[in-house]
């Protein structure tokens, strides 16, 4: 049985639709990229999944649970975490006690909870700069904090929303080497909207498209990235062109 | 347990902090021992009292950054529920304030789930009208003797009476403030680490970012907002007991609403040690002003000018207050 199985789900905003008829599955432990122009409904998705936004048709079913109409903070608790594409920081939590409010969700003791958040930060790398304030630090360092905190909250799903837009080609291994680590050695299930590709087409079982709303295509990366489709709506030729030996 | 040993654990405070907060401590202990005129002790009295209204305002309105400006309507039924069962069935202080608080947390949870479906500014105007609309009622309710107010009369008790809270002294009710004092600084210290106070913080932070871990923000807000009005209602039946004349103006008006939300924004929203500078700050001010220029300084409104003019430089200098001043200075040192 999957562990997370959309059904025909569709988001319509007035006359707009971002999110049309979309149907697909995540199997546990399984890392799911989704790819996409600016505008296809790929945030919009993971609203919708996340409880979020109400959905206007279709079907979330969660580890073999409806919970498709459920408040963002009920499938929280059932285990679906994310994160955001925008975080908006003010800086009044330090890294450890952002990390613990995800830790808080699974026990109400404190001292458990503090445990738990330095045993994230340590496998995360995070451990010299628990003290400093989320605001205070660059960007790059704010996005591994958010997903140690997404990740504090002990999900069986993450969403990841653009975790490494703007970010530098070394920042980017970092953030990598926590989505492995999330993945391959937690075993976690993973959904990924990313624009950079190296990631997405590396790290992910499988990779979805969107376009207009709509699925276009769903497979393997290697398989998606020569999808003539694809390649028209979202890669490029020139993309394919220059990426031979990556796929 | 845990929460218990987390009440009195100090320990994340520089030892700075903690050697002021000690003398400051037995200083307050201490304080009626040395000669003092009555002036000072009512002062100090109020202080104390406005401390812990603070505190509690500090809890929803600071942690949890929703401003609430509609506090003393709570002082308001804490302290008619002292009152009116007292005159009415000659029931004492120690039972009619937990019952107070009851009937005020219940009054919060009613009016708390439809006002937190606001945010921000509208938050703030609604909690205003639910606290006037409520002084409104009860100055012409003639139970509780509409605009006249109530008043104890003394001549009925025997002084001191523990019971009843009704003292020739102003020490004793001193001593009772004193006591809630502390009691709500350890409340709120254990407050500030607990699993509700983290995740107020965090919805402070970003509301969303608190939704997508799994907390129930409208309930959290709801809950923390219970808290805070408990602390004002104790306070309610105290100031019942204290002043002995109440009325809906001066317990229930917008003033005292202002000057509750006032005293934790000066010292310093969202910190421990805030609501006690702010009432450090502002209750002398206030007592000598009103000393300085008699009843004028109410009718002036010269009073309502100077927090106007606070606010204003709050808002604009330092949001986080003296004490965020103090920190700021401190960061700068280290670095």
């Amino acid at each position: 049985m999957a562990l997370l199985e959309v059904l025909n789900l569709t988001k319509t905003f007035g006359g707009l639709s971002a999110n049309q008829d979309i149907s697909f599955s995540v199997q546990e432990g399984e890392l799911v990229g989704i790819i996409g122009p600016n505008g296809a409904g790929k945030t919009t998705l993971f609203n919708c999944i996340s409880g979020f936004y109400p959905v206007s048709s279709g079907k979330v079913i969660f580890n073999g649970k409806n919970i498709t109409a459920l408040k963002a903070h009920e499938t929280a608790r059932r285990g679906l975490a994310r994160t955001f594409q925008i975080y908006a920081a003010s800086g009044d939590l330090t890294v450890i006690e952002n990390v613990m409010v995800g830790c808080f969700m699974r026990t109400r003791s404190r001292s458990k909870a503090q445990a738990a958040a330095e045993e994230i930060l340590n496998e995360f790398n995070l451990t010299g700069i628990g003290d400093v304030f989320v605001g205070e630090l660059p960007v790059a360092v704010q996005k591994r904090v958010t997903m140690a905190t997404a990740l504090g909250s002990g999900p069986r799903l993450l969403l990841l929303d653009e975790v490494a837009a703007g970010l530098t080609p070394n920042e980017i291994e970092e953030i990598m080497a926590n989505i492995r680590h999330i993945h391959s050695h937690l075993g976690i299930a993973v959904m990924l909207i990313e624009h950079v590709m190296e990631l997405v087409m590396k790290v992910s079982d499988r990779v979805m498209v969107l376009d207009y709303g709509r699925k276009i295509a769903d497979g393997p990366p290697r398989t998606v990235a020569k999808d003539p489709e694809v390649i028209k709506a979202y890669l490029g030729e020139r993309f394919v062109r220059e990426h031979q030996e990556m796929l | 347990m845990e929460t218990l040993k987390s009440a009195f654990d100090f320990s994340d405070f520089p030892r700075l902090d903690i050697s002021i907060a000690g003398i400051i401590a037995i200083f307050l202990l201490v304080f009626p021992l040395f000669s003092h005129s009555a002036f000072a002790m009512a002062t100090m009295i109020q202080f104390l009292m406005f401390s812990v209204y603070g505190m509690g305002w500090n809890t929803i309105g600071g942690y949890g950054g929703q401003v609430d400006l509609g506090k003393a309507q709570y002082v308001g039924i804490g302290a008619y529920t002292t009152a009116v069962l007292l005159i009415r069935w000659n029931i004492p202080f120690w039972f009619s304030m937990p019952l107070g608080v009851c009937l005020a947390m219940a009054w919060s949870f009613i009016i708390g789930y439809p006002l937190f479906r606001l945010k921000g500014h509208y938050f703030a105007i609604a909690t205003i009208a639910t606290s006037l609309v409520l002084m409104d009622l009860f100055s012409v309710w003639e139970f509780v003797g509409a605009a006249r107010g109530l008043e104890i009369s003394p001549i009925k008790y025997h002084y001191p009476d523990f019971w009843r809270l009704i003292f020739k002294k102003d020490i004793y009710y001193y001593y009772v403030i004193l006591g809630f004092f502390f009691v709500g600084i350890l409340y709120v210290n254990g407050f500030r680490r607990s699993r509700l106070g983290f995740q107020l913080r965090s919805i402070r932070d970003n509301e969303e970012m608190a939704s997508s871990l799994g907390i129930n923000v409208h309930w959290a807000k709801i809950k923390t907002y219970a808290i805070a009005t408990a602390f004002v209602s104790v306070v309610g039946s105290f100031h019942a007991c204290y002043i002995k004349n109440i009325e809906p103006q001066d317990t229930m008006g917008l003033d005292l609403s202002i000057l509750i939300a006032l005293m934790a924004m000066l010292g310093g929203a969202g910190s421990l040690w805030g609501p006690i500078i702010g009432a450090a700050v502002l209750i002398p001010l206030k007592s000598y002003l009103k000393a300085w220029l008699g009843g004028a300084a109410g009718l002036a409104g010269i009073d309502l000018v100077i927090y106007a003019v606070i606010i204003m430089l709050i808002s604009a200098l330092e949001p986080r207050g003296i004490w965020g001043i103090v920190e700021k200075v401190r960061r700068r040192r280290w670095q």
